[in-house]
Parts: structure tokens; C-alpha cells; sequence
């Protein structure tokens, strides 16, 4: 009964595998176009009133408060982080799928789907704990280290922090590192960034010691609180920009157009899942922070056997 | 009034009050005696001690200043081979400086049982009536929790290769291990462990295939440092695998399916951990530290550092002159990872399609570097 001959199984294997790619596949056909207007009810924070939309006289303060300014400075894809440098797996998943896969772009949607579960279960707590906690950076900094399981994915997050607080404080500082009155917190979060940053300085060459590495999440939730987003902002920021940056390094391994990219990055499921998955980890403390995508984790950690590699994760 | 009566204290007598605690301290006694100088535990939990089994010789050992001492086996066990909802486990575990233990789960599988609420007839053949009842709420009282904490003084090592936990449909568990090293040991002084943490599809003879509601892993190496009290993580290793249908807004997760039960698998859309681990039967974690370790982590680096490349094309015709052939690492059908992270770890991540070829796998791995079967005797590979 279970010592069927092997090349049945294998052939059994492929058939399941065509059936989850076809049942993908019908998933992902249903992506709907975004809406030209969709109701924003879903969407936390406050956008402004519908009587500031509609009304036509110019209000500066509006603009002003809700940090817009700082919001689209950090969605900026320009931002120089470096986040074009890495696939967070994609291209190892790839290479892993080649064989079966007949369809790449199913085979991404799932991907997708994984990376940005898998991020907001093992990072995403790190944010919310950087903007809630600025003071505890140095600590997030060494569980998130101690966290991360493999050094593609160590690799990866380091890179971006430090580029993170280079952007910080060659550019923001200046402009953001002003007391404002109104949240004591992004005081808080200026002094732990200098902090930090000073002690990253101190421990670059000890690489025994243990000391601060300069993680990307924890480092990402203090800097957005020292330039006044709000939470919400914070995270689904970090989580669209995650997506942003694995639908951009598909179109660079040529599994679509941009366009096509553009068209999911858009799509109304995509905004669904990333709030979704917010809103799961809202409330989940970094200690219970895990990954729940074992399989992402093998295929990270296997980039570096790669034989050929365009991305450096 | 008058007192009542004291009454006699059975010398069978537990000194833990609470089911499923146990607590086991190894200490070195002069001039090299190990001995379990506290084993206590309370049903559902069975702790055995086995000493005098394993001697290894003084040449082969890594610690070249001092003899090692003898390792001591305990088994973990518990009635009916695994855990029934509401069954809390808490073992705690300390070694003294310069001890050594081997920790194995000789059940084949620490099964990880799922009763319903109202007709708790079709679980296992284990004797009830000292486990809880199960309170009201279902969600938080049918998990079955376990937790493991070991203390390992310096120059002392673990080895804990337990058997998978194989979690039956339906069911939910959670499980903490954490590690505690002295921070003040330095280089050979340095306390090791190796420990294993796998977790299976469930029953596959049942047509089981990552049909429980929760399961959760989560293993921790401390460093605390006895004089100052500052402790630090150093390793956190956790995985969570959550079918998501607990969740109060059921609305909006397009890819959440009521699987009925015994649904054959392939013929439904995956469920969310099916998804997630994907081909994988059985996903694990191997985590190795200290000097005795040492080689054992460098042989498992350099197994993976040789797998053939991912992609590469034999441009050679002659099938026969490419990549190095039967060597454990790419038989099977097993995808794992092996890197040195920080403070000396080495982590290895591994998915396999089934148990058997983990284990193949895996015993094959430590059999042909040999240092656990060396250090701590073949009876510490007695799972894998």
C-alpha cells in the first residue's frame, strides 16, 4: 500500500503540484482591478474629513498634521536603503520551483502571500515595539539578532538598518529632530536613534562582543516615530514597502512586466492582506514573535547555494 | 479543640504539588561521580533516570584539562506517549559544572492528542482520572503546553535529541525551551548543547497532513551572568504554525478553508500550515553550541557549504564525473540550511517529506561525524 513503486509517486507529486498551480492560478485570476473610488473604511487612521476632500479652499494644517510629508519621504522607493539589492528569498524560491513551476506568476502570487506572513510574524512585532518603546532599541536590536536564523536574512536586515540611520542622519535629522510639543515619544525616539547610533559606532570592530548590529525593524518603528507618523502609518508603511520591494525585484528576475506589478501592488487584495496581517500582529509581543513560514527560512538560508545570484538575499 | 492528628508523610510522597513539574539537578560529586541529587516528578510526567551505561574515553573527549564525567540519560516521558489537552508539562532541569546529560523521548513520537470536549472517549488509551477536566472555554484550555528549562554550568553539556512531536488533528500545543548558560565562561569553559526540535505533519497512516489547529515552538538560549544577575539572549528560535481559525473576523482571510475531518488531502485547497510548509512532511531545528559541539557544527557548515549548487548545469557528458555522490547531505529528499550565527551557534534548518527520511537524514549526519555517539554514547541517538 505505501511502497508504491517511486516513479508513481513522483508522478502523483506532479499532478498535485499542477493542481495547486492551477487552483493558484484561479486564485490569482480573481485579483480584481482596484476601484476608482473604493470606500476607505477599512483604513485605521483618519484621512481627512469628507468635507475637507470636497471643499476647495487650500488647508495647510490638514496637510501639516496628518505628516504627510514624512510618509511619502519614507514610502519613496528612492529612499536609499539599498532594498533593491534584496529579494528576501524570492530568487532562491525560484530556483527551488523551477522544475514544476510552469507558471512563474502563480508561483509568485504564493510567495507573496508567504513573505509578507512570514514578515509580519517575525518583524513586524519589532516595529510596533521601536515606535511603543523608543528607549528599548538597544534590546529589540539584540533579540531581533538573536532572532534571526540565519545570516542571508542577517545579512539583509543589517544593511538596511544602517542604511537606515546614514539616511537618518545625513538627511532627516535636520529637519525632524526638532521638539515638537506634541509627542514626547519622538524625543524619546531622537535620543535612542543618537544612542544607538553611537554605539554602533563604538562596537563596529568587535564582532565577539555581541553588540548593537543595527536591525532593520526595530530601527524603522523609532525613526517613523521620531518624524511623527502614527502606528498605523508605521506599520503598514513597513509592510508596503516589503511588498514593494519583492514585487520589484520580480520584475527585475523577469517574472513579470511592471506593469503586472503595479497591478498587484495596487490591487485591493494585497491592501486586504497586508491588513489583515496587521492587524493579527497588532498586539503580539516580540517575545512571541516567530516565524510562521518554516519553508521561507530554508529557502532564505539557501540563496547562498545558489549557483548563479542577481540579488544578495 | 484538638489538633488533628499529623499525619505520617508517605516516603513515596511527592514534593511537588503541581501534575506534569518535575525537577532534575545533576551535581559532580568528588572525585568524578555524577549524581542526581533531586529527580522528582508528578504523573502525567515520568522521569528516568539510566547512569553507568556510557563511559567515554578520557583521550576522546574535547576538553583536554579535565576528565569529562560520565553522561547521564534521562528519559522524558509521559503516560500514553504524549500530551492531552489541558496537560501542562514543566520540567526543569539543572547541571551542575562539568556534568553531562543525555535527554531522549523513547515513545517514537510525542504524540499530541486532540479529546473533544463532550465525548472524551475516542482519545487514547491512557489512564484519565488524574488529568484536569477540561474548563469551559475551548480555546485556551485544550492546549496542551509543555516546558522544558535547563541550566547548563559551565564546562557541562546537554544533548537532547528527543522524538518528533506529532500533533493529531485538531489538536493545539505550545512549547518553551529555554537554555540558560553561564555568560561568565569563556572559550573552553563554555557550557554546550545540542538540541533538536522537530515537528511532523501528524498521522500519516491517518491521512494527516498539518491538520492541527496550533503548534508552536519556541527555543531560547539565555547567558546570565550569576554575579551581576544581567542575562541577555542569545538565540531565539521560534516557529508558529496557526491554522488562523481562531481568528474573530472570519470575513475578510479569502484562503481559510473548513476542512472537514479526514478530508483526503490534495483533492481540497490547502489549509494555511499546509501551505506553509509545503512539500514538506516534517520541519525541524537543530541548534549546536559550545566546545564539545564544535566539531560536530563545523562538519554540519561544511556538509552544507558542499551541496551542489542550486542551478548549475553539468556541462560535462558524462553523467558519472559530477557532483560527490552518497554523501548524507543529498540523500533523500531533505532541504536544509546550516549557518553560524552569532555567539558561536550553529543553527540548522531543515524540511523533509516524512519522518523517516528526516531521521535517516539527521542519524546519518551525526552517526558519520560522531561526536555525540563518542561523547555521550549511541544510546543519545537512540531517537534519530
Amino acid at each position: 500500500m505505501l511502497l508504491e513503486p517511486s516513479d508513481i509517486q513522483s508522478e502523483i507529486a506532479q499532478l498535485e503540484s499542477r493542481l495547486q498551480d492551477m487552483r493558484a492560478q484561479l486564485d490569482a485570476s480573481t485579483y480584481p482591478s482596484p476601484p476608482s473610488s473604493h470606500p476607505d473604511t477599512k483604513i485605521p487612521w483618519t484621512m481627512p474629513s469628507s468635507s475637507a476632500f470636497y471643499n476647495n479652499k487650500f488647508r495647510a494644517d490638514a496637510v501639516r498634521s496628518s505628516s504627510l510629508h514624512a510618509l511619502l519621504l519614507l514610502s519613496d522607493s528612492a529612499l536609499p536603503l539599498g532594498s533593491f539589492a534584496y529579494s528576501s528569498g524570492l530568487e532562491s524560491y525560484l530556483a527551488h520551483h523551477k522544475p514544476q513551476r510552469t507558471n512563474p506568476v502563480t508561483s509568485f502570487h504564493r510567495f507573496l502571500k508567504l513573505s509578507i506572513a512570514s514578515l509580519a510574524s517575525t518583524s513586524l512585532p519589532y516595529v510596533l515595539a521601536g515606535y511603543r518603546a523608543p528607549e528599548t532599541l538597544e534590546t529589540l536590536d539584540n533579540d531581533l539578532d538573536a532572532s534571526t536564523p540565519c545570516i542571508v536574512a542577517q545579512r539583509a536586515s543589517v544593511a538596511q538598518g544602517r542604511a537606515l540611520i546614514g539616511v537618518w542622519e545625513r538627511a532627516f535629522r535636520v529637519s525632524f529632530a526638532l521638539p515638537t510639543g506634541t509627542d514626547a515619544g519622538a524625543d524619546v525616539a531622537v535620543s535612542a536613534i543618537d544612542e544607538f547610533s553611537d554605539a554602533l559606532k563604538t562596537t563596529y570592530d568587535n564582532q565577539d562582543e555581541l553588540g548593537p548590529m543595527g536591525h532593520f525593524a526595530p530601527l524603522w518603528g523609532v525613526v517613523c516615530r521620531a518624524m511623527g507618523l502614527d502606528l498605523h502609518q508605521t506599520a503598514y508603511i513597513f509592510v508596503l514597502n516589503h511588498a514593494k520591494a519583492v514585487l520589484s525585484a520580480a520584475v527585475r528576475a523577469s517574472v513579470m512586466g511592471p506593469y503586472q506589478a503595479q497591478n498587484i501592488l495596487a490591487s485591493q487584495t494585497l491592501q486586504d492582506t497586508i491588513m489583515s496581517r496587521i492587524e493579527r500582529e497588532w498586539e503580539t509581543e516580540v517575545e512571541q514573535a516567530g516565524q510562521v513560514v518554516p519553508a521561507l527560512d530554508l529557502w532564505v538560508g539557501r540563496h547562498e547555494l545558489l549557483y548563479s545570484r542577481i540579488f544578495n538575499s | 479543640m484538638r489538633q488533628p492528628a499529623m499525619p505520617i508523610r508517605s516516603p513515596f510522597e511527592s514534593s511537588i504539588a503541581k501534575p506534569g513539574q518535575g525537577t532534575v539537578v545533576l551535581s559532580l560529586l568528588p572525585p568524578n561521580n555524577p549524581t542526581l541529587t533531586t529527580l522528582t516528578y508528578k504523573y502525567p510526567l515520568k522521569l528516568v533516570p539510566r547512569t553507568g551505561g556510557f563511559v567515554p574515553s578520557p583521550e576522546s573527549t574535547s576538553l583536554s584539562d579535565s576528565c569529562p564525567s560520565r553522561p547521564v540519560h534521562l528519559y522524558l516521558l509521559t503516560y500514553g506517549g504524549g500530551l492531552l489537552p489541558g496537560d501542562h508539562i514543566e520540567v526543569s532541569i539543572k547541571l551542575e559544572p562539568r556534568t553531562r546529560m543525555v535527554v531522549t523521548t523513547p515513545q517514537g513520537s510525542t504524540k499530541i492528542f486532540k479529546t473533544d470536549s463532550n465525548s472524551s472517549d475516542n482519545s487514547p488509551n491512557v489512564i484519565k482520572g488524574h488529568r484536569k477536566q477540561m474548563p469551559a472555554n475551548p480555546h485556551l484550555s485544550d492546549m496542551s503546553q509543555q516546558s522544558l528549562d535547563v541550566k547548563i554550568g559551565r564546562q557541562s553539556a546537554l544533548c537532547y535529541l528527543p522524538d518528533p512531536s506529532v500533533p493529531f488533528q485538531n489538536s493545539r500545543y505550545a512549547q518553551v525551551q529555554t537554555f540558560t548558560v553561564d555568560a561568565a565562561a569563556k572559550g573552553d569553559q563554555r557550557s554546550s548543547l545540542c538540541v533538536l526540535d522537530w515537528v511532523t505533519q501528524g498521522r500519516t497512516s491517518r491521512g494527516e497532513n498539518w491538520n492541527f489547529r496550533f503548534w508552536r515552538g519556541r527555543n531560547e538560549v539565555w547567558a546570565v551572568d550569576e554575579k551581576t544577575g544581567k542575562s541577555r539572549l542569545l538565540l531565539r528560535d521560534s516557529v508558529i504554525l496557526d491554522d488562523e481559525t481562531d481568528d474573530l473576523n472570519d470575513s475578510d482571510e479569502s484562503d481559510r478553508e473548513d476542512l472537514p475531518p479526514q478530508a483526503p488531502s490534495g483533492l481540497l485547497p490547502l489549509n494555511i500550515i499546509q501551505e506553509r510548509t509545503r512539500p514538506h512532511g516534517v520541519v525541524g531545528t537543530l541548534i549546536l553550541s559550545g566546545p564539545v559541539f564544535e566539531s560536530l557544527g563545523s562538519y554540519l557548515l561544511n556538509q552544507f557549504t558542499s551541496q551542489p549548487r542550486i542551478g548549475s548545469r553539468n556541462w560535462s557528458s558524462s553523467e558519472t564525473s559530477s557532483a560527490p555522490e552518497s554523501s548524507a547531505s543529498t540523500r533523500g529528499d531533505v532541504t536544509w540550511t546550516a549557518a553560524r550565527v552569532r555567539a558561536g551557534f550553529v543553527l540548522v534548518k531543515f524540511g523533509a517529506k516524512d519522518f523517516e527520511t528526516a531521521k535517516l537524514w539527521l542519524g546519518g549526519l551525526l552517526r558519520e561525524e560522531g561526536t555525540v555517539a563518542r561523547e555521550f554514547g549511541e544510546e543519545a541517538l537512540f531517537c534519530v
